[in-house]
């Protein structure tokens, strides 16, 4: 078992002693005195001395989230223009999606361990897996939401029902597909702080590594929010590149 | 409205004829079939209406030509191939398609949108491009407006995109259905005009489904009257429909009013009309009060230098040495000199107003109508020969 | 092939973990079987009992209210959207490094990941009651508590309970990791490899994701029960 994380109260000695919790290696690695070693909230310092060690495991997590979150989108956007067509679908895959997103990443993640091992499939395969459901139901909900007269235009001018699909329902579905895709992006990279347990490293990792350092926690902790908010703000601009018609105000 | 006159004719030899052969359609589970054993023929370059009460089956009908509609029974020919012969696909990018919400992909610009079939057909850039243009200006749309979208555009404008886009890979059939019935009466009448203009450029082959009969007469040069259950109750010219209904339904659908339904099949251009006093700004008034000493209407109308009416000069504005640039009375209702005699009527009495000008294409005057001009016109020998000449007339113009 | 095999023969031990006890992998005690789980998982679903309670005092109140009047849209959604990106574990560490371990300060933690799904889909629901049905309410002269409790609840009940099972469902797995601050969740049977075996750990996340199924099917029904039964002729009559 891991060892306990320090109690409220801590040793404010600021000389030479380890604040109780702390691993003993922790404070051998670093200068024992003041913040640091009193475990105060955030240690400036300290942050700005050790900042590196978070970049690597900053893109690794980009990483797991960027694979996770295309993988999930492409196979939920398959399976949503599949069930258009056939409605017989649609009661079993939201069925299967919604199966899979209720287990527990961790048990997710070491129900796959005998499969897959330590290492990055373990990681994506869950978390593409959790993508599948808002994705899949946002774009049932924007196709459904296509004006029929158009579609109806759009047959009727001679398109088969493949460049309907691609040429006309899809892009007009895309507002919410991508609305899903925000929602989709955002919880991966929080779920993802989890893929150390799995062996993928990403954010998760220092985070674990040293459990009780508060400054430690409120970094990773930051850093996973912007990363959040960063890849939220993509996903809104390409949005606004992909969909000019809506911004379009009647002339 | 604008175009090329040279097209016309290249146009009009592509048009096809349309020809329904017992055509029948049942959809499955119903005990009566929905079109019953239609049989019409089209001649290429004419416009075809559908009317009929709502379930008659018209547009069924309609929708089993680019079979959008699969036909149960029987044939339907476009020119000479019956339209089972190749893929719904590429046999609806032959055909024209003009819908009532019009369907126009609102994520696209409207160039692209009236771009559509011809590059589903595979045309190069630059021919999609210049035919663009030459939509645009045939269907009286500023080209700048190639670049907005669907949703910047007036109910009006949407509508001719969708006329523009449906013409776009110069099919040899139109299919319209309902295509102004989503726009206002006043804009309704308009469109009408315009199309009936832009027709007599095109020649297209048309088949027009409406519910309204008087639209049906306006624009048709044959009506096929259904009635419930998809059966043909009469198939004719309008005059024909108006002066000989073949039975009793057909003429409780045509109306009671047939008499005043006359007045559709005539034009303002048909009659003479009363001179107009002109009036330019700046001129002396005395030589405006010459002129109205001999006019048949109590005021001059001022125009522009291009002829075109700005307003009626009353009293007071005469009293000056000069016309005044701001004429007191306004100039409405403006009738367009292609405008169908009912419609004239119906303005001027809307307005409550015995006389209006009349203005050509470019909306320069053309001369004064009145009631009093069409109601003498009704009663004299004249025009007892136009309607005779109408039945015999397959086209409106 | 020999894949297939290795992993059905995990399973299987896991399987046997779960059901059977055995010598721990370091010796001397015994461990797995159902007595020896139990305490686990029970400790987990107390935490998360307890979480989910406080969570649901603290928002379902403040959803209903600001539901009603239809004030305070921007916050309630935007509150929902960031709940989102924020990673739980550090929410949780965080938490037990300032202000200590205990199955309190846990709860609170977790309590905490369970405020935006609450609140945003109690508030959501609350708009998009019909409208009608409220104005026929007050126009009868109910009280504002009142229409809340016997015209608004009723009809945004199934919508609030999907996010309190979303709620649920995320506290629940997030406490497995409480562990890692001392509390004896299932989480030490997943992170304990030597001691349990590979069996051990496998058979910790059979349980936690049988467990959370179980609570998602429960809510389920919870869910069925709460919705009025006129809502669901609606439903079905719609559907059709």
């Amino acid at each position: 078992m891991i060892a306990p994380v320090a109690n409220g109260v801590l040793a404010t000695d600021a000389a030479n002693r380890c604040a109780p919790g702390l691993p003993e290696s922790f404070c051998h690695q670093h200068e024992v005195t003041g913040c640091v070693g009193g475990n105060g909230l955030f240690c400036f310092d300290w942050a700005a001395d050790n900042f590196d060690r978070y970049v690597g495991p900053f893109f690794r997590h980009l990483e797991i989230v960027a694979i996770s979150v295309v993988a999930g989108f492409a196979i939920a956007l398959a399976l949503a223009v599949l069930s258009h067509r056939h409605r017989a679908l649609v009661p079993p895959v939201l069925g299967a999606t919604g199966v899979l997103y209720t287990i527990p990443s961790v048990a997710f993640f070491f129900l796959l361990l005998p499969i897959t091992g330590f290492g990055l499939a373990t990681a994506v395969i869950p978390l593409s897996a959790y993508t599948l459901q808002i994705i899949y139901r946002n774009t049932l909900v924007g196709l459904a939401n296509v004006p029929p007269d158009a579609k109806d235009a759009g047959l009727g001018m001679g398109m088969s029902e493949n460049q309907l699909m691609w040429r006309v329902e899809l892009p007009l579905a895309a507002p919410e597909v991508i609305a899903g895709l925000r929602i989709a992006t955002v919880s991966t990279v929080a779920i993802a702080t989890l893929a150390f347990l799995a062996g993928a490293g990403g954010l998760g990792q220092p985070l674990y590594e040293q459990l009780g350092f508060k400054t430690n926690i409120i970094i990773v902790g930051v850093l996973t929010i912007a990363m959040a908010l960063f890849l939220d703000l993509i996903v809104v601009l390409a949005q606004r590149f992909i969909t000019p018609w809506r911004r379009a105000r009647p002339g | 409205m604008s175009g090329d006159a040279t097209n016309g004719a290249a146009e009009a030899a592509q048009a096809l004829s349309v020809a329904f052969r017992k055509a029948t359609k049942v959809y499955p589970g119903a005990d009566r079939p929905a079109v019953n054993e239609l049989e019409v023929e089209v001649p290429a370059g004419e416009i075809c209406v559908f009317v009929g009460p709502s379930g008659c089956g018209k547009t069924t009908a309609m929708r089993m030509v680019n079979r959008m509609v699969e036909i149960t029974e029987g044939d339907i020919l476009v020119g000479d191939r019956s339209v089972r012969d190749r893929s719904p696909s590429d046999l609806r990018r032959e055909i024209g398609y003009v819908i009532q919400q019009t369907g126009l992909f609102p994520h696209r610009m409207i160039g692209d949108n009236i771009a559509t079939v011809p590059r589903l057909l595979g045309w190069d850039h630059d021919r999609v491009a210049s035919r663009v243009r030459e939509l645009m200006k045939l269907i009286s749309l500023d080209a700048d407006l190639a670049d907005r979208y669907p949703s910047q555009l007036s109910g009006g404008q949407q509508q001719r995109v969708g006329v523009a886009r449906a013409l776009a890979a110069d099919p040899g059939v139109m299919l319209m259905d309902e295509p102004f019935g989503a726009v206002d009466p006043i804009n309704r009448e308009r469109l009408q005009n315009e199309f009936l203009r832009l027709q007599a450029e095109v020649r297209k082959t048309i088949l027009f489904v409406t519910h309204d009969i008087d639209e049906a007469i306006k624009m048709g040069d044959r009506v096929a009257i259904l009635r419930e259950g998809g059966i043909l109750a009469q198939y004719a010219t309008p005059a024909e429909l108006l002066m000989a209904p073949a039975d009793d339904f057909v003429e409780d659908f045509v109306g009671a009013d047939r008499a005043l339904k006359r007045l559709a099949l005539l034009r303002v251009s048909d009659i003479d009309l009363w001179e107009a006093p002109l009036a330019y700004v700046g001129q002396p008034t005395a030589e405006v009060r010459t002129k109205l000493e001999r006019a048949e209407v109590p005021h001059a109308l001022l125009v522009d230098s291009e002829r075109r009416p700005l307003g009626w000069l009353s009293e007071s504005d005469l009293q000056n040495e000069m016309v005044p640039a701001r004429p007191d009375i306004s100039p409405e209702p403006v009738l367009d000199r292609d405008d169908v005699m009912r419609d004239a009527l119906s303005d001027l009495l809307q307005a409550e107003t015995m006389y209006a000008p009349v203005v050509d294409a470019q909306r320069r005057i053309d001369g004064i109508l009145s009631v009093e001009i069409i109601s003498e016109f009704l009663g004299s020998t004249e025009a007892l020969a136009e309607e005779h000449l109408a039945v015999e007339r397959p086209t409106a113009e | 092939m020999i894949l297939l095999a290795n992993v059905f023969d995990s399973f299987v031990g896991a399987f046997d973990f779960i059901l059977h006890s055995r010598e721990a992998v370091t010796g001397g005690a015994q461990v797995g079987g159902p007595a020896y789980i139990w305490p686990f998982a029970r400790t987990q679903l107390e935490v998360s009992a307890v979480a989910l309670g406080g969570a649901l005092a603290v928002a379902l109140p403040i959803g209903l209210v600001l539901g009603h009047l239809g004030k305070g849209e921007y916050f309630a959604v935007g509150f929902g959207n960031a709940g989102r990106a924020v990673p739980e574990i550090a929410v949780v560490f965080l938490f037990a490094a300032l202000a200590g371990i205990g199955l309190v300060n846990v709860a609170v933690a977790l309590g905490i990941l369970g405020l935006p799904p609450i609140l945003t889909n109690t508030f959501v629901a609350m708009r998009q009651v019909d409208r009608t049905a409220v104005d026929a309410a007050e126009g009868v002269g109910m009280r504002p508590w009142e229409v809340i409790l016997r015209v608004e609840l009723p009809l945004a009940a199934p919508t609030i309970m999907a996010g309190i099972r979303t709620a649920a469902i995320n506290i629940f797995a997030t406490a497995t990791i409480a562990s890692f601050v001392g509390l004896s969740t299932l989480g030490d049977l997943i992170t304990g490899r030597n001691v349990y075996g590979d069996d051990g750990v496998v058979a910790g996340a059979i349980v936690i994701a049988l467990l959370a199924a179980a609570i998602e099917v429960a809510l389920a029904g919870v869910q069925w029960l709460v919705t009025p039964r006129g809502v669901k002729l609606q439903r079905a009559t719609r559907s059709a």
